[in-house]
């Protein structure tokens, strides 16, 4: 085996030797910064730890928002199950009542403390404003 | 050496498209579509006429139930295959979306009327408690039963890969 | 009438591209009356597609709601300047406006290179075929000329009032023009492969495109940026939203060929790998597209669709993607030279940040698809988060610079010896460990990526600064542009730092006439005022601020809520406070029942400067276009 031979071989041991370091480090921050996504009912029936953060989506359930000082309550219904969430901060324009939302966060005890509210944007075809609120 | 280098450069995008066409040709592609079945709540509202109120009874029959609105272009550009459907037979009632009366049946009157009755929701109070977002969607309904709710334009390409499969399914529009 | 017209100019466009698509094919066989009518028909093909375009703008500003594109996104009381950008507000028109600008780089292209150029007609023809096929996808799946019959709606639908924005209307036309300029190095490059003729010097030819696409797609990704940042009230500048991922890659692998193409001029043992990145940049710009367009993610960004349009999209570019990449493998023997790279090289350190970049951009890439593999596997839905990225990018930043500060010193295709105490290198290494200690001591509480970003950015800053003096002083040969650029770079890496590193956010409760202090600000909350718009009505809070320190410098910011007649929609505007190194940032959350309202207090720190420094970076890349053209 000649030198340029023997040194190509190294130089792709080496590049397969780094790349499935580089492989292995990416899955693995892969698998331990997923977000999961759950309805209502999956969160009901499922068996989440309380380490792992979560995201749920659903609608907010009509009547359900309860505003004290910056601490935010609603649940998040799927029309068959409804889960409760507490969220401390500013709750987007486009949170309100019947509307979709994400809430991601950890569960306890059947609640999620949420660390982020996303209100799912609105649909493109949206009525025109209308005196009689929907709320 | 060489042969296993470009062998991988071609496999890696063929692979890509491999997994990408059967995502796409997965049938229940129709990002829309929602097959989750629930009943027909509970509601009273009159017709965009105000003739008669009308409540869940009515809507026991076979039908497609299509939320409208005169402020909607989509609406509008979805009003001609609902008139073939109806056309063909299909029973159609509507429901008005957050809408003024009157231009609801200026709208009607103006394009054509593909609609039974259409119940005029203006506060959009029945749309909420069925999970509408918007204008226009459409719900597939048997016995007080919705089997299909889509959101966004009905046309042949939809009515063919997600009404049609349930609707034969479930031997309706006989 | 005039849409008909217009809608027919588009039709003979597609059918003049196949015209040159099919003459260009003929050409194989060198005839020379054959190459000027490919060049010519081409021309034409453009012609009508931008005329097409000029009308379609003209029938967007008359408000032409026959057609359906234009009654569902526009409407008659926008201001002029948003009739036509609802143009590419979704997707029919944007991929109008796309096909637009790829017979506009294609045309600037045919018009730029000689007639003698061997690789003129293969490359025209590529492009035909490219633009053909996209017509056809407009055409067919996607018409903006679609019309309503028999009768047009009165008035369109309104567009969101937060798409009513500057930043917003301007950035998609960047990000485009960015995106589909690097088709040049994919034609040029793929007819190269066909070709097969090795002496031909693309390099000098493909470089200046190249930076152009890269300057205007850096500056379509800061736009977004900065328009993210002061419209959608949280403060952020990057989200790692999909679609942002999707434009990222390019950039990237854009980023990778542009310094490649210089190596690969220099010495030949890179070209290989420079072509393959010059396939890689257009097609991760078709991945992006198809992305985005298929509907198969789920994003703020993403248009809403059908199935049918997302299968065009996937058959067409796997087609190019994959031709070009058989004819790659199949040239691939006689592309690899035969001089190895040599150890502590200039070209060596490039290609190990070759390597790099690669990496980042497998990983971003995997961060899009994950999701889509585990639903598809699993039939559950996940999603990836931001800290994915940032373990990833990080490291692979700091990595990367420290290679670029070792490649600065160094010599094209000869080994360098680069550590000697004295050596600049060395100096540069002390230096930003001294800076970064220094503010590590100062915080005491930090964490280590951040000192490793305030690190690398001083590195390169200081490494760059020697070089000036170094080579300035002796009269040398100075290479400004990258200097300049890279200098950005460095700014870039510790604004990022940071701005990561020292932002924060407080929540406060607060009602008119009381005030909030913390160790820096007093805030007082004066009185709201309610405004009537053309629009919208507004509520807007009035505070007063006061520097807490010496200066008692007082200023005051108007953070306000709106909500608009035509949706009823709220939108918050938030109100921003520039000083040179932070920005203040207050928005306005709800009233509470007791008349106190939730607003939100960020300090982002160094936010500006990682605009600046993509401005900077753009500037240096200017430069290199006009930088002595390249030796062989």
């Amino acid at each position: 085996m000649n030198k340029i031979r023997k040194q190509r071989l190294f130089n792709v041991f080496l590049i397969i030797c780094v790349s499935s370091l580089g492989v292995f480090f990416i899955l693995k921050a892969l698998n331990s910064n997923l977000d999961y996504f759950y309805t209502p009912s999956e969160v009901l029936i499922a068996n989440i730890p309380q380490d792992k953060r979560i995201k749920i989506g659903g609608m907010v359930k009509k009547d359900s928002v309860d505003r004290n000082g910056t601490k935010v309550i609603f649940k998040i219904t799927d029309f068959e199950n409804t889960i409760e969430v507490h969220y401390e901060g500013v709750i987007p324009d486009l949170f309100k009542e019947g509307s979709g939302v994400v809430a991601y966060g950890k569960i306890r005890d059947k609640t999620l403390i949420a660390e982020n509210i996303f209100a799912k944007h609105d649909e493109n075809y949206m009525p025109p404003n209308i005196e009689i609120s929907s709320g | 050496m060489k042969i296993f280098i470009r062998l991988v450069i071609l496999i890696i995008p063929i692979v890509g498209f491999i997994f990408f066409y059967n995502l796409l040709t997965e049938d229940k592609f129709y990002p829309g579509a929602n097959f989750d079945r629930f009943n027909v709540p509970v509601f009273a509202l009159d017709d965009i006429t105000y003739q008669k109120i009308y409540t869940k009874d009515d809507l026991n029959d076979e039908l497609l139930l299509n939320v409208w609105a005169s402020w909607c272009i989509t609406c509008r550009v979805e009003h001609g295959f609902l008139m073939e459907l109806k056309q063909e037979g299909f029973l159609i009632t509507g429901l008005n979306y957050k809408d003024e009366s009157t231009d609801a049946n200026n709208w009607l009157n103006l394009y054509g009327n593909p609609y039974n009755f259409s119940l005029h929701d203006i506060k959009g109070s029945l749309a909420l408690d069925m999970g509408v977002t918007g204008a226009p969607e459409t719900f597939l309904i048997k016995n007080g039963e919705v089997l299909v709710h889509y959101s966004g334009e009905v046309n042949l390409a939809v009515w063919d890969n997600v009404f049609y499969p349930v609707i034969k399914e479930n031997k309706m529009f006989r | 009438m005039i849409a008909e017209i217009s809608h027919f100019f588009l039709v003979t466009a597609s059918g003049l591209f196949l015209l040159s698509f099919i003459f260009s094919t003929l050409t194989y066989k060198t005839n020379h009356n054959l190459e000027i009518l490919v060049s010519r028909v081409f021309s034409y093909g453009s012609y009508f597609v931008f005329i097409s375009f000029f009308i379609y703008i003209w029938l967007s500003i008359q408000s032409d709601f026959s057609i359906r594109y234009i009654a569902e996104h526009s409407n008659k009381d926008l201001a002029v300047f948003y009739k036509i950008s609802s143009i590419w507000s979704a997707h029919e028109g944007s991929m109008f406006l796309w096909i637009v600008f790829l017979s506009l780089w294609s045309q600037f292209f045919n018009f730029k290179l000689p007639q003698a150029d061997l690789l003129k007609a293969p490359s025209i023809g590529i492009l035909s075929f490219i633009i053909f096929g996209f017509l056809i996808f407009l055409l067919f799946t996607s018409n903006p000329y679609d019309l309503i019959l028999p009768i047009a709606p009165v008035n369109g639908a309104d567009i969101n009032p937060i798409l009513q924005d500057p930043a917003l209307a301007i950035h998609p036309p960047f990000l485009y023009l960015g995106y589909v300029g690097f088709v040049i190095a994919f034609a040029y490059n793929t007819a190269f492969l066909i070709k097969g003729d090795l002496d031909i010097n693309w390099e000098k030819i493909i470089r200046p495109w190249s930076l152009i696409a890269w300057i205007l797609l850096t500056i379509g990704i800061t736009l977004g940026s900065w328009w993210a940042y002061y419209e959608l009230g949280w403060g952020g500048y990057w989200f790692w939203d999909p679609v942002e991922n999707v434009a990222l890659m390019p950039w990237l692998a854009g980023t990778a060929l542009i310094h490649s193409l210089y190596a690969s001029s220099r010495s030949n043992s890179l070209r290989g790998w420079t072509i393959l990145l010059s396939i890689s940049v257009f097609s991760l710009s078709l991945f992006g597209a198809f992305i985005v367009r298929s509907g198969i993610i789920d994003s703020v960004h993403a248009f809403a669709n059908d199935p049918q349009r997302g299968l065009y999209l996937l058959l067409f570019s796997g087609i190019l993607i994959i031709s070009s990449l058989t004819f790659y493998a199949l040239r691939l023997p006689k592309l690899v030279s035969s001089n190895l790279i040599k150890p502590k090289s200039k070209e060596s350190f490039l290609s190990i940040n070759n390597i790099l970049f690669v990496t980042a951009i497998f990983a971003v890439m995997l961060g899009v698809l994950y999701p889509l593999i585990f639903d598809f596997i699993y039939e559950e839905r996940i999603s990836i988060g931001p800290p994915y990225y940032n373990t990833i990018i990080a490291p692979i930043a700091f990595l990367s610079s420290i290679f670029l500060v070792f490649s600065v010193g160094s010599l094209w295709q000869r080994s360098s010896k680069l550590f000697f105490i004295y050596s600049p290198l060395s100096l540069s290494i002390l230096l930003s460990i001294f800076i970064a200690c220094f503010i590590a001591f100062k915080l005491q509480d930090f964490e280590w990526w951040f000192i490793g970003g305030i690190f690398s950015g001083f590195l390169i800053l200081i490494r760059y600064l020697l070089l000036a003096i170094n080579n300035i002083s002796k009269k040398m040969y100075f290479n400004k542009a990258s200097a300049i650029s890279h200098v950005g770079l460095g700014i870039l890496l510790i604004s990022i730092s940071i701005n990561a590193g020292l932002s924060y956010e407080k929540i406060i409760n607060i009602k008119a006439g009381d005030s909030f202090q913390d160790d820096m600000y007093t805030f007082n909350l004066l009185d709201f005022d309610l405004i009537n718009e053309d629009n919208f009505d507004s509520i807007k809070a009035k505070f007063l601020i006061k520097n807490n320190d010496a200066s008692e410098q007082v200023f005051y910011m108007f953070p306000e809520k709106r909500k608009y007649f035509i949706r009823g929609q709220i939108t918050s505007e938030s109100a921003i406070q520039i000083t040179p190194f932070k920005d203040i940032y207050i928005t306005l959350g709800d009233q509470l029942d007791n008349g106190y309202w939730v607003v939100n207090i960020q300090y982002n720190y160094f936010i500006r400067w990682i605009w600046i420094s993509a401005i900077i970076m753009c500037l240096g890349s200017l430069m290199a276009i006009k930088e002595r053209s390249v030796k062989k």
